[in-house]
């Protein structure tokens, strides 16, 4: 700690220098923390787990998966026979089907504004099944809960996330006409019952209809058509998500589904939510790997350069004060220490600073904005902290360690080589 | 001279360095003795040797030949790190251009010895402001060398170098640099570290008038020693 003022003074000697190294630090800490933030909560959400699972039957071979409701009784007991009482069951369920439209009746002014995106599902179920909200306290739960239990009085209830309703422009307790865009020539009058949390922020946009009024007006829609059913009214089962115990029980349910005669037209797959979203982030799979190992060790390796021509310079500068501390008896490793230990600080303290602010702005504004598979917002975790310091050190070290070992070595009569 | 009174003894070294593919001789066989408590001045044109010889004494070259005894210590055969360590307990260095951190207070540059030796802060500080009291800058403690005369940055100069207690200071062209009056300032406070704390003092000049404030003048020429007066 006695060499701390000799550290803190070299760095204030040029101080546009240190800033502008620091600035630079923080931006490239800043980048590649939004970076791992995303691929984080990818790997996150791709990592099987041993209990509690969940698991996510789908149509086997179509995408997007359209299966007739009919299914879903039968899914949501795991595909048990009544009477077996040997067979697996899911400790909870909820099926999803999704209902398209807009908000603007004129086709030639709909927009991303008036975009109307809804899970149709059982709404009690968006308490206990819904990824994250399931592990919410009743307290941050509470406007969900309120939103589920009015909908049992308002049927047309809707519930909606904060970011869609500000974009829409409406407010909790405002009626909307939904024009339908997937299920052509259905439109939903629906009534704003609720919203989400505001975390998780992957909801934000997203909203809530009942399957029961769904399938009313399915039926409203035959009736009016001449006792025709409408043209998808066989295919609003996407998905059903099962809970189950453990592993085991996944496999017994797996296989009491496959073998089971009621699933085969259309036929159907089932696997863990991690594997499904595995499947689903495929698609992205060049571009993941691009942005993990190309995008960011070249930030890293930009940074790094950058720090690395800061103390160079500064240790050329300083070779005459390297070889009078050398006079005075400083041991070469002590010089290198002193050099490593300023770009240790600058990149360190540059570094928590850039992720501890990332931090508070990105979760403040409720998350980073980037839309892949089921994720709209990712939230930047607290181990961002601990990231960006690591980030800092790590480049700070890769590039002050030659311009370190460089003061290390000054020869003290080279630098005073006067022979007189 | 006894063994017990020799501060420095210098045996036959020779110092050469390489220059391209030409190899400069410097030192050529010299041998030198310094008592303890001596006040002495090398002289002699440039290129005679007297930086390359001071080096060798500081320990802050090694000789291409020969020994450098300083109090009973073979120098020479010590390795980088031993001598750095040597240096902060033996030896005060005095420079021509003072070569105070410019970043850093009078106060502080004085105690940046003090931090390689096992001291308290307390210790430390005691230390520094005797050194600077020493010098006559008590009063100049937290201005940085920016802020000084170069007088006033010289003595600072002088006070990083007793501020360990080394037996033995060397100061290159300690005077160079600076007007009559400070120069003579400069040497009046060698001559009483001398007096009044014992210390050896080696100084390496081009001025006859503070070569003579000397107890003996040492003249180099072509890296040997040519004559030796007493003051």
């Amino acid at each position: 700690m006695k060499y701390l003022f000799l550290v803190l003074e070299n760095i204030r000697r040029n101080k546009t220098r240190s800033i502008l190294t620091g600035l630079v630090t923080m931006v490239m800490v800043l980048v590649v923390t939004l970076v791992f933030t995303v691929l984080t909560a990818l790997d996150k959400s791709m990592v099987e787990k041993q209990s509690n699972l969940k698991a996510i039957v789908t149509e086997k071979w179509q995408i997007p998966s359209m299966m007739p409701y009919s299914y879903a009784s039968a899914l949501s007991e795991g595909g048990a026979a009544p009477d077996d009482p040997d067979a697996a069951r899911p400790e909870d369920y909820m099926s999803w089907g999704f209902f398209v439209g807009s908000t603007e009746e004129n086709p030639a002014k709909r927009s991303f504004e008036n975009l109307f995106f809804s899970f149709i599902m059982e709404p009690e179920k968006a308490r206990t099944m819904l990824d994250e909200v399931d592990g919410l306290s009743d307290e941050e739960a509470l406007p969900l809960t309120t939103a589920i239990q009015r909908m049992k009085d308002v049927p047309n209830g809707v519930i909606v996330g904060q970011e869609r309703l500000d974009k829409m422009k409406k407010r909790v307790g405002d009626r909307i006409t939904v024009f339908g865009r997937n299920y052509r020539d259905m439109n939903l009058e629906l009534e704003i019952v609720g919203t989400f949390p505001r975390e998780p922020a992957r909801y934000a946009d997203s909203s809530v209809i009942s399957r029961d009024y769904f399938n009313r007006q399915l039926d409203a829609y035959q009736q009016s058509h001449n006792n025709k059913p409408h043209p998808m009214a066989e295919k609003t089962l996407g998905l059903v998500w099962l809970r189950l115990k453990d592993r085991k029980a996944f496999n017994k349910v797996s296989g009491q589904i496959l073998a089971s005669p009621s699933f085969t037209n259309p036929p159907v797959k089932i696997e863990t939510s991690s594997t499904g979203i595995g499947g689903f982030l495929e698609a992205w799979r060049d571009i993941i790997w691009g942005v993990r190992w190309l995008m960011a060790p070249a930030c890293l390796l930009t940074l790094s350069l950058v720090i690395s021509n800061a103390i160079s310079i500064s240790v050329r500068e300083r070779q005459l004060e390297f070889a009078v501390m050398k006079v005075l008896g400083f041991r070469p490793n002590q010089i290198l220490m002193l050099v490593l230990a300023e770009a240790l600080l600058i990149g360190t303290v540059s570094g928590l600073l850039s992720a501890g602010l990332t931090y508070l702005v990105v979760n403040g504004m409720g998350g980073l904005p980037f839309r892949i598979a089921f994720f709209p917002k990712f939230a930047v975790p607290l181990d961002a902290l601990w990231w960006g310091a690591g980030m800092g050190a790590l480049t700070a070290y890769m590039g002050s360690v030659g311009p370190a070992r460089r003061a290390r070595s000054v020869k003290v009569a080279e630098v005073f080589a006067r022979v007189t | 001279m006894s063994n017990a009174e020799k501060c420095v003894e210098v045996r036959n070294v020779h110092k050469s360095f390489r220059r391209g593919s030409e190899v400069v001789d410097v030192l050529n066989g010299l041998n030198l003795e310094v008592a303890e408590r001596e006040f002495v001045s090398l002289m002699g044109p440039s290129g005679s040797g007297k930086t390359t010889l001071l080096n060798l004494i500081a320990g802050l070259d090694q000789p291409s030949e020969g020994d450098v005894i300083v109090r009973g210590e073979h120098i020479s055969k010590m390795t980088e790190s031993q001598l750095a360590t040597w240096r902060t307990r033996t030896i005060g260095f005095v420079f021509q251009f003072y070569n105070l951190l410019p970043v850093l207070t009078a106060y502080r540059n004085v105690e940046l010895p003090l931090l390689l030796l096992p001291l308290s802060a307390s210790e430390r500080k005691r230390q520094v402001t005797t050194a600077l009291d020493i010098v006559g800058l008590s009063d100049r403690l937290h201005h940085r060398p920016g802020q000084l005369s170069g007088g006033q940055q010289q003595r600072v100069g002088i006070a990083r170098a007793i501020v360990t207690d080394p037996a033995l200071i060397v100061a290159d062209e300690p005077t160079g640099a600076l007007d009559f009056k400070s120069a003579d300032e400069i040497l009046n406070l060698l001559g009483e570290l001398r007096n009044t704390l014992n210390k050896t003092i080696i100084i390496v000049t081009h001025d006859p008038r503070a070569a003579a404030r000397a107890d003996r003048e040492v003249h180099l020429d072509k890296g040997q020693l040519v004559t030796t007066a007493q003051g």
